[in-house]
């Protein structure tokens, strides 16, 4: 789908049609949110193959869900991106994603290793983009962990060797040099 | 709740954990309290959400295209068109049915067919093996008689062959003038026996033929052995063996003896004897 074809609702319009089921409204919906949504999905799951059943998963569930969705505990987006994290955890824990890893060779194994236990930022997949840039590394240590590695804040806390309020300092100071960077 | 705890509830990092979804369901619950009541809190919350949801669109990875259509497929919605209008019609009020994509399935049917015509042919092949078998084992059966057959032949023709021989050689015997033919006669021990020997004037050789003669058959410790009576003294022309014996010559030379007045043979141990056995004269004949 080119840029050009993209059609933009305003978020209530948008709830309003998904949960009166329209059809249509699902169309509009993946167009403006799949590529954010495959962002979260695929820095989770390295795996293409599985990192787009995953993307599909998390829209079927938008798509029959919907009607739990509650605009007064947050926006949509946060909710389908939460889904999004949610089964691409799911995924990386299941037996179907331990398969996929038997599967490969040890060149690639090795690789994905690596790249699970990487912490530090890795550009080649983020882009070079300036508001990251701005973030300090250690910051985003912490984000990417919670963010894309599915860790819990214990889980982080436990994996850096920080104190949990540190850990929570720091998601907090990485989010809000985040929203610096948008305002 | 006073300005400060406010302020360092927000600074806690609780909403932004919130956001993020690590929050267990009661920890969400307090938070959800706190927003309804405190509109400092629904902000923070936003203005998380926006910088998370910025984030994640600055961030975007474009996924294949055909994401989208097996989406579509799946949820049974594939022939929609997209639509901005916002359309109230309870089109799909039913829970959205779960089909299994297409292209799965005509691979599904089409191992099913593969399967079946494998089985089929498995089937059919058996079956031309087994007839083939069949027919093996009735060509196997068939050469066995055949070859029996011509043994049968063999072991007649051979006899024939044995028998012209000895027939033509008493025919150019009786021809010529140089021969005198001797019939011996049976005597006491077998009386329906006879045999004939064949006496050359001009060398004195002796010859005797299978096939004129008729003798007593002899067990395998004996043989015959034939005389020649010599003014009243029998002396030993050699023995021979059976008349089925596996000579093919049916002619056998014999000793030869410058005069006799007749011929005998009688039964004697293998070798033969010096003296015959004359209980056992079995034919006699003179010359």
């Amino acid at each position: 789908m080119t840029a050009l074809k993209k059609i933009t609702l305003t978020e209530p319009e948008l709830v309003q049609a998904l949960q009166s089921k329209d059809p249509a409204v699902l169309k509009t919906l993946y167009s403006m949110y799949s590529p954010a949504l495959y962002g979260v999905i695929s820095r989770i799951i390295t795996h293409t193959e599985l990192a787009e059943d995953v993307l599909q998963e998390t829209f079927v569930k938008i798509w029959q869900s919907a009607a739990h969705y509650d605009n007064t505990k947050g926006r949509l987006f946060t909710w389908m991106m939460n889904i999004a994290r949610n089964l691409s955890i799911d995924k990386l824990r299941s037996k179907d994603f331990k398969n996929s890893l038997k599967n490969q060779d040890i060149e690639n194994n090795v690789s994905f290793v690596d790249e699970q236990n990487k912490v530090t930022f890795n550009p080649d997949i983020l882009g070079v983009k300036q508001l990251v840039e701005n973030l300090k590394p250690d910051l985003q240590a912490v984000l990417d962990l919670v963010y894309y590695k599915g860790f819990t804040h214990v889980e982080a806390a436990e994996k850096l060797d920080l104190p949990l309020g540190t850990v929570k300092t720091r998601i907090r100071l990485a989010i809000i040099e985040l929203r610096r960077n948008f305002n | 709740m006073s300005v400060e705890n406010l302020k360092a509830y927000i600074e806690s990092g609780v909403l932004e954990l919130y956001v993020l979804g690590d929050l267990s369901p009661e920890e969400a619950l307090q938070v959800e309290e706190m927003a309804s009541q405190h509109p400092e809190v629904r902000d923070e919350i936003a203005a998380i959400e926006q910088a998370m949801e910025q984030y994640a669109m600055q961030n975007a990875v474009e996924p294949s295209a055909d994401v989208e259509t097996r989406l579509f497929e799946k949820l049974g919605l594939s022939e929609v068109e997209e639509n901005v209008n916002v359309q109230p019609e309870p089109i799909y009020t039913e829970e959205p049915r779960i089909i299994r994509l297409d292209g799965s399935d005509a691979k599904v049917r089409t191992l099913r067919y593969a399967l079946v015509a494998c089985i089929a042919l498995l089937v059919v092949s058996t079956a031309a093996l087994f007839i083939t078998y069949n027919k093996l084992n009735a060509a196997h059966d068939q050469i066995a008689s055949l070859n029996l057959d011509k043994q049968k032949f063999a072991g007649v023709v051979s006899k024939l062959e044995f028998e012209n021989q000895g027939l033509d050689n008493m025919a150019a015997m009786a021809d010529s003038k140089e021969w005198a033919t001797i019939r011996m006669a049976g005597q006491a021990f077998s009386p329906s026996a006879k045999m004939k020997v064949y006496w050359n004037k001009k060398d004195k050789s002796v010859l005797i033929n299978y096939v004129a003669m008729d003798l007593p058959k002899t067990d395998a410790a004996h043989q015959y052995q034939l005389w020649a009576l010599v003014n009243g003294k029998p002396v030993s022309l050699g023995v021979f063996g059976k008349t089925d014996s596996a000579n093919n010559e049916a002619l056998v030379k014999m000793q030869a003896i410058q005069e006799a007045q007749a011929f005998a043979v009688t039964i004697e141990p293998m070798g033969g004897s010096v003296n015959p056995t004359m209980d056992k004269l079995t034919v006699m004949g003179g010359v």
